[in-house]
């Protein structure tokens, strides 16, 4: 299925599988979940949250190096 | 149960792996509201009618805890100033600049904003380029190195000009924790013993600083930052590069995946035997005056002065 990611200035068309979570997702991206917080359809979620097909998941960064 | 820990609301944001609970976004920042201002008062950063320096970058850490510290200014506890100090890195400062003004006008915080180049006549960028061009390019000095010894030399100065008490800076628990591991490992028990929620420097010319944060972890600030939908510069600085800290704080971090407790354990540790440390290794005290600038300093020049001096000496 198909899902919408919106990560800083990037704007991405990801396939992930059914039954895919936030964490599968942060992997899948190679993104360190420690250092994000994900919305999905404009609300904060927990990386154990299942994707549905169409969601739009905007992953912030908001811990940086340093 | 994946409900609210404490309203039973379905939709939880957070799953505390270290305590198992969980918070809907409203619980939450209730949460951090309680944790930080229940931290203040058990460890007394505030008396009342302090006069409070906020040192506001206008990235998270500064930002949430400049929310929070002016909910006790709305309470009459303490008078609240705010500063940001523009060190001069162009590309990177300006936007935090900003956001603190932003954060200031919203809350109506009196807000000052100090340069590097008026206090010591020179940028961030432009100390960097001297120390390449200068004899440190056999022995370069970290950028952060600079940068926390100015800081802390307009800090101090502000706090005099503003008549201020106490100078509150956003250190978090990620902070702290590296702070301890870093100066352990590195045998460094005169920086060890200076850790704490509030600095207890015996020269009164000294500002207090306290660390309203220290007991909450650096993700949850940030998370704290987006559920309250506040104003945050999310960047990181061009100088952050791979230093010790970095080392120590990926270290912790991978730790902290399979042991859900250790930064807490390790701050609370620290806490207990600190005491002790500090009776043991506290050196006697120098209460000298920079001939320079007259800040206090423990040989003839304050760190500051004896950066500058070096420069004006091989320009």
């Amino acid at each position: 299925m198909q899902v919408k990611v919106i990560f800083g200035e990037e704007n991405l068309t990801e396939d992930i599988p059914e039954n895919f979570t936030i964490k599968d997702l942060l992997k899948k991206l190679e993104i360190p979940s420690e250092t994000v917080v994900v919305k999905k359809n404009e609300a904060i979620v927990i990386e154990e949250m299942l994707i549905q097909e169409g969601d739009t998941l905007e992953i912030i960064k908001v811990i940086f190096g340093g | 149960m994946n409900t609210c820990s404490k309203c039973g609301n379905p939709h939880i944001i957070i799953r505390r792996k270290h305590s198992g609970q969980n918070l809907c976004q409203e619980c939450f920042i209730e949460s951090i509201n309680q944790k930080v201002l229940s931290n203040i008062r058990k460890t007394m950063l505030i008396e009342k009618g302090d006069k409070v320096l906020m040192a506001l970058s206008g990235g998270k850490d500064s930002v949430v805890a400049l929310h929070i510290m002016n909910s006790l200014q709305e309470k009459n506890v303490i008078d609240l100033v705010a500063v940001t100090i523009d060190e001069g890195i162009e590309g990177y400062r300006e936007e935090g600049i900003e956001i603190a003004k932003a954060n200031a006008k919203e809350l109506g915080v009196k807000h000052r904003i100090v340069r590097f180049e008026d206090y010591f006549g020179r940028t961030l960028d432009k100390m960097m380029e001297l120390d390449e061009i200068n004899q440190n390019s056999t022995n370069p000095r970290h950028a952060c190195t600079y940068c926390g010894v100015f800081r802390r030399w307009i800090l101090n100065r502000v706090a005099q000009e503003e008549g201020a008490t106490k100078i509150a800076t956003g250190h978090n628990l990620d902070d702290e924790t590296q702070s301890i591991l870093m100066n352990y490992l590195e045998g460094n028990i005169n920086n060890l013993i200076r850790i704490g929620p509030k600095t207890e420097s015996r020269d009164e010319r000294f500002t207090v600083k306290i660390k309203p944060l220290r007991e909450i972890p650096e993700k949850e600030i940030g998370l704290y930052a987006i559920a309250a939908d506040l104003n945050v510069h999310l960047a990181g600085c061009p100088y952050a590069g791979d230093s010790f800290r970095r080392e120590v704080g990926q270290f912790i971090k991978e730790l902290s995946e399979n042991h859900h407790t250790i930064m807490y354990s390790t701050l609370r540790g620290f806490d207990k035997i600190k005491p002790v440390l500090k009776k043991e290794f506290t050196l006697k005290g120098n209460n000298g005056k920079c001939r320079r600038c007259g800040e206090p300093a423990a040989g003839e020049l304050c760190k500051a002065c004896s950066f500058l001096e070096n420069w004006e000496q091989n320009l």
